[in-house]
């Protein structure tokens, strides 16, 4: 897995950052939000499809990452710690949603062709007008295609696909077996092909 | 034992090997219809890949700065239940000890200076004895008997009622 690190940053070894933050060092604690934020936000964005939500659910995050961070042994790295609280932060949240039933699911997919194409939120600034509304369309089309898969299916998915996880890490995000990973990852999979594959077969 | 599911999944991200790999192949019944869906599954995984970049997080500064402020607003409401629970409670176990400890020394202390005073004075100087309380009924049914004796002067009462008659074993010697 990648991370962020600047050359600078990167002399700070990850633990000793944590040990920093485990001693109340909250200037140590920004530099790990610094490194991970983007992929964090990036991961749940993903899987709410909304920059808000997204926004404030790595909030949540990070917030409940400095609380329990006390608690963290090092048996893993610190991203796949991290990366289990916001899966969970995140599929707390979703299933709260799906019972709530409120809201449209695909908001920013909607209001995509309303985005400014002088904001960095868009994903290739130098694509030209037509393209940038194809690659809205495209990803407006996974994105309300992942939203139809379970949380847990979304969130192994992304960990596999996206960010190009092993199974072991994405088994210790999730809380859960290999196998679990495995046999999610072929359901989500499956499912996915069904939905997308006029668009992918295309490319 | 794996199950299809994940030995497929497996056999997908080519996380199968030796005795294994073979084993899954042999036992797929049209190898090439698998070797689509296996590329099938790669281009799926290519197809997210591309078209899910990495979405930049707007107003980085300021997600730092709420986060500094849900930290320390964290603080603020963890310290008064740290120094709520760092403060003893009213009535702890050790300090109901020591007031008991003490409470019962201060009530021996009183209560022998009470009853030193009190002994020698409130004593009687007879010491009244009841000896042999059950008289014969035959001599008297309502008959009782008793002796006084002053220790000092080595004298003793015996002081008897109901008898009709003094038996002759009480009889003075």
């Amino acid at each position: 897995m990648h991370t962020e690190a600047t050359p600078a940053q990167a002399d700070v070894s990850e633990l000793d950052l944590v040990q920093k933050c485990q001693a109340g060092d909250t200037e140590a604690f920004d530099q790990l939000v610094s490194r991970y934020r983007t992929r964090v936000f990036g991961m749940i964005y993903n899987m709410v499809h909304n920059e808000q939500d997204a926004w404030d659910l790595a909030q949540d995050s990070f917030l409940k990452a400095w609380k329990s961070i006390g608690r963290f042994r090092g048996q893993s790295s610190f991203y796949t710690w991290m990366y289990r609280i916001v899966t969970n932060v995140t599929i707390d949240w979703l299933r709260k949603k799906q019972v709530k039933g409120s809201g449209a699911e695909f908001d920013d997919a909607i209001q995509m062709k309303d985005i400014d194409p002088a904001s960095r939120t868009v994903p290739k600034a130098d694509a030209l007008p037509h393209q940038r509304m194809e690659q809205g369309e495209v990803r407006a089309r996974i994105d309300e295609a992942i939203a139809q898969l379970s949380p847990e299916h979304r969130a192994v998915i992304l960990m596999k696909e996206i960010e190009e996880m092993q199974y072991h890490e994405i088994a210790e995000s999730l809380g859960c077996s290999i196998g679990t990973v495995m046999s999610r990852l072929f359901y989500a999979r499956k499912k996915l092909q069904g939905l997308l594959r006029d668009l992918y077969e295309n490319v | 034992m794996k199950t299809f599911e994940e030995k497929w999944t497996a056999w997908i991200d080519g996380e199968l090997s030796g005795a294994e790999l073979a084993e899954f192949e042999a036992a797929l019944p049209d190898r090439a219809a698998a070797e689509a869906e296996k590329g099938n599954a790669h281009k799926l995984g290519a197809f997210l890949k591309e078209n899910m970049p990495a979405r930049a997080m707007g107003n980085e500064e300021f997600f730092h700065h709420q986060l500094r402020q849900g930290i320390a607003a964290d603080a603020r409401t963890a310290a008064p239940e740290e120094s709520a629970a760092a403060r003893p409670a009213f009535w702890p176990i050790g300090r109901l000890v020591w007031v008991g400890a003490t409470s019962l020394a201060i009530f021996c202390v009183c209560a022998f200076f009470v009853m030193r005073e009190k002994a020698p004075t409130d004593q009687s100087q007879y010491l009244t004895q009841i000896l042999n309380a059950r008289v014969d009924p035959a001599l008297g049914p309502n008959a009782t008997i008793s002796m006084f004796e002053l220790k000092e002067d080595k004298v003793t009462v015996l002081w008897t009622e109901g008898l009709q008659s003094l038996p002759s074993e009480y009889a003075t010697k």
